[in-house]
């Protein structure tokens, strides 16, 4: 441990927390021991809104007076969350904080679970289908949850999603440990609309198919099962004084941080002063202003991610939208995905729409296929759309379509965000 | 200028089986590639969801059928509700060459039986010959992306030669490969690309076909370079991406077929611009470094 961290590698590198593991398998447990008196610890899990509701916990927790630290959005593996603790910690292991926040990858959080064996908090999103090739498919991922989150005791505060039946499900036999459930009650939120990207609409208990009252998005609703007397779990949370992002699933990510700063009883006007000061993390709705024109990134990195972020676009009114596709590991090498993307929705909205990344004939081939024209002449490809193979000249030319007082909008899936802001912000624009 | 209202004669249905439960990894892509190169070309086509407690009169009415992938529970769930009637139902249009796409799980599905790594055996539908086999979570599923090169006749029907003018767009694009063997005939191959990712490893009976043989990537099992199977006019495949909008020469082969099937005379469908759908060929090629 001391010789990583006299290494004085930065945060976002996660060699340092691998190397510490390899010496010392029991390097997160022990820390964690050296810290106990002070440090509490909380876990974020889900498929969606990790990294958003982690640092909205973080700004909240800061205001309320407390030092507070979260391992960065890219490590989010065992050896992601060691380095983050060598970062913290001085030469005898000593971490100066009150609250350590952690985002865990969907694989990591049974892992984690072992290391820290009672976390303060745990708070589980959602589960949605995301990159199968590399985590499996959304039914054994719930299964390894439910088995790892058996053991915690009254030490842990576990926060569920109630809105996800599979995610509410996960808490319903649990005996020791303290429950919180979170959702939304606003119909005027909901959707009747199903999107094809559903997961999990089959109750976990008898596998009879669920009816929900209200859909907020995907499966996310109020829901109860025909045959059996599961049904959403009665709330104990279900909004927030304000929400600093748009989009209902930054909603969830906004009442979930609230509920668990309930918790720790922080006062209400710092819990509003939080959120007011909230400012989004890389690529989350983050804002970027180029020669005077206003640039939104949306990560959008699964099918219900990248439905709900053209769904707040589309609120938006937005005209000129660049998407970029990448197929690299931390993407998801599978690009299928995007076929479950209801762009038929939301295309025609559209007056500029831009493609680009490693797999740009992809998604030009799926915005192809929601083309209406019936007429066989004019059956070439939208007429609206765009394709640059090379990213820079991709966001040159969306620039270029983008009028002074209308904004661009990029929706980039996880590495080609971090390469679209390398490229805003290191300023190599025009 | 007849030629609208000549084709608008032609209206196919299209059934897909189990939408809500067998739909992974972007299959609905399938549904949606037949539906709009129909619609592109005049040709009407209705898509029968065929969900949960579906009649099997209702899959009798269909002139095509696809059904897609599905997680362990799913699938369980569309075992019960796959009563012996409508087992017999789609048997019967198997058998009577009614066309079919059955992408990974359903692909499995159709087969003899499902063995898990600790010996249960799932049986299946037992319309094709073929059977796979779980080895486990502590063996790696096969996953990445994939070419396969499939017979011409398979895809092309066995009329096609080197020389038919339909066939030049195709070779010029690559998805039709002309290859002279050592002094004797000229002979065509097809390409289909693909992503594949499946625990299974399929085996192959005798009395049926591999679609195609694997150029890069694993196939049926990882070993005997064997990918997807043919009968009589059903195809199963591995290979998502999803398949269809990828090699639109196949979606095509599909429609016509089942236009073929349905109207009972040779059906020439007219070509549509697929340069996009080569340029998302040949990125998996390069990634590949396979030229096709």
């Amino acid at each position: 441990m001391i010789i990583s961290r006299f290494f004085n590698i930065g945060s976002g590198s996660t060699w340092p927390g691998h190397i510490a593991l390899t010496l010392n398998k029991n390097f997160i447990k022990d820390i964690l021991k050296t810290n106990d008196q002070r440090l509490k610890t909380i876990l974020v899990a889900g498929t969606n809104g990790k990294t958003t509701t982690g640092k909205l916990i973080k700004t909240i927790l800061a205001k309320g007076g407390y030092k507070v630290f979260q391992n960065e959005s890219g490590a989010n593996l065992l050896n992601g969350i060691s380095s983050t603790l060598i970062h913290q910690c001085n030469v005898v292991g000593e971490i100066d904080n009150d609250f350590g926040i952690f985002e865990v990858d969907e694989n990591t959080l049974p892992l984690i679970l072992k290391e820290i064996s009672s976390p303060d908090f745990v708070i589980i999103l959602n589960l949605f289908r995301d990159q199968l090739d590399r985590y499996g498919e959304v039914n054994v991922i719930a299964e390894k949850w439910g088995n790892a989150i058996v053991s915690l005791a009254s030490l842990t505060t576990l926060i569920l999603n109630a809105d996800d039946p599979q995610i509410a499900s996960l808490g319903m036999h649990l005996k020791g440990v303290k429950l919180k459930f979170f959702g939304l009650n606003d119909k005027s939120l909901a959707t009747f609309k199903n999107q094809h990207a559903v997961d999990s609409t089959y109750c976990s208990n008898c596998g009879a198919k669920l009816i929900y009252s209200e859909i907020y998005f995907s499966h996310l609703g109020v829901w109860e099962c025909p045959k059996c007397d599961n049904t959403r779990p009665k709330l104990d949370i279900s909004a927030s004084p304000i929400y600093p992002l748009l989009g209902i699933y930054n909603r969830y990510n906004t009442i979930a941080a609230v509920s668990l700063s309930r918790q720790l009883n922080i006062e209400e006007n710092n819990v509003v002063a939080g959120l007011k000061n909230f400012k989004p993390a890389f690529g989350r709705q983050e804002i970027l202003n180029i020669n005077g024109k206003k640039i939104q990134i949306f990560l959008s990195k699964n099918p219900t991610s990248f439905n709900e972020s053209l769904r707040t676009i589309a609120g938006l009114k937005a005209k000129n939208v660049l998407f970029v596709l990448n197929d690299s590991i931390p993407d998801g090498r599978d690009v299928s995905w995007i076929w479950d993307v209801d762009f038929e929705d939301y295309i025609d909205k559209f007056k500029n729409i831009i493609v680009s990344g490693d797999r740009a004939y992809d998604i030009a081939l799926r915005i192809k296929y929601t083309t209406k024209n019936s007429n066989i002449k004019s059956q070439n490809y939208n007429s609206k759309l765009k394709i640059y193979e090379e990213l820079k000249e991709a966001i040159d030319e969306s620039l270029k379509l983008t009028s002074k007082n209308e904004a661009l909008y990029i929706l980039p899936t996880y590495s080609a965000m971090l390469e679209t802001r390398k490229i805003l912000t290191g300023k190599k624009i025009l | 200028m007849n030629y609208t209202l000549y084709a608008k004669r032609y209206t196919l249905t299209i059934g897909w089986l189990y939408p809500e439960l067998m739909s992974t990894y972007g299959d609905r892509g399938n549904v949606i590639c037949l539906e709009k190169r129909c619609e592109w070309r005049g040709i009407s086509v209705d898509i029968k969801q065929l969900n949960l407690g579906f009649h099997s009169k209702q899959l009798a009415m269909c002139n095509l059928l696809f059904m897609g992938g599905a997680q362990d529970t799913q699938q369980k769930i569309v075992s019960l509700d796959f009563s012996k009637d409508k087992i017999k139902a789609l048997k019967d249009m198997v058998e009577g060459g009614i066309p079919g796409l059955y992408i990974c799980g359903a692909y499995q599905f159709l087969g003899k039986y499902y063995k898990e790594a600790d010996g249960t055996i799932v049986k299946g539908l037992d319309i094709l010959d073929l059977y796979t086999e779980s080895l486990g979570n502590s063996y790696k599923r096969l996953i990445g992306n994939i070419i396969i090169k499939v017979p011409h006749h398979v895809i092309l029907g066995s009329e096609a030669t080197p020389e038919s003018p339909s066939l030049k767009v195709m070779r010029d694009s690559g998805r039709v490969l002309l290859r002279q063997d050592s002094g004797s005939l000229a002979r065509l191959t097809s390409t289909l690309v693909g992503f594949e990712n499946h625990g299974g490893r399929t085996y192959l009976g005798k009395d049926i076909k591999a679609l195609g043989k694997v150029i890069k990537g694993f196939g049926n099992n990882g070993e005997d370079k064997t990918e997807g199977a043919t009968y009589k006019n059903s195809f199963g495949s591995y290979l998502h991406g999803p398949i269809l909008p990828k090699n639109p020469h196949f979606a095509d082969m599909l429609i016509k077929l089942a236009l073929e099937k349905k109207y009972q005379s040779p059906i020439n469908l007219s070509p549509l611009n697929d340069s996009l759908e080569d340029k998302a060929r040949d990125t998996i090629a390069k990634t590949l470094n396979i030229k096709i």
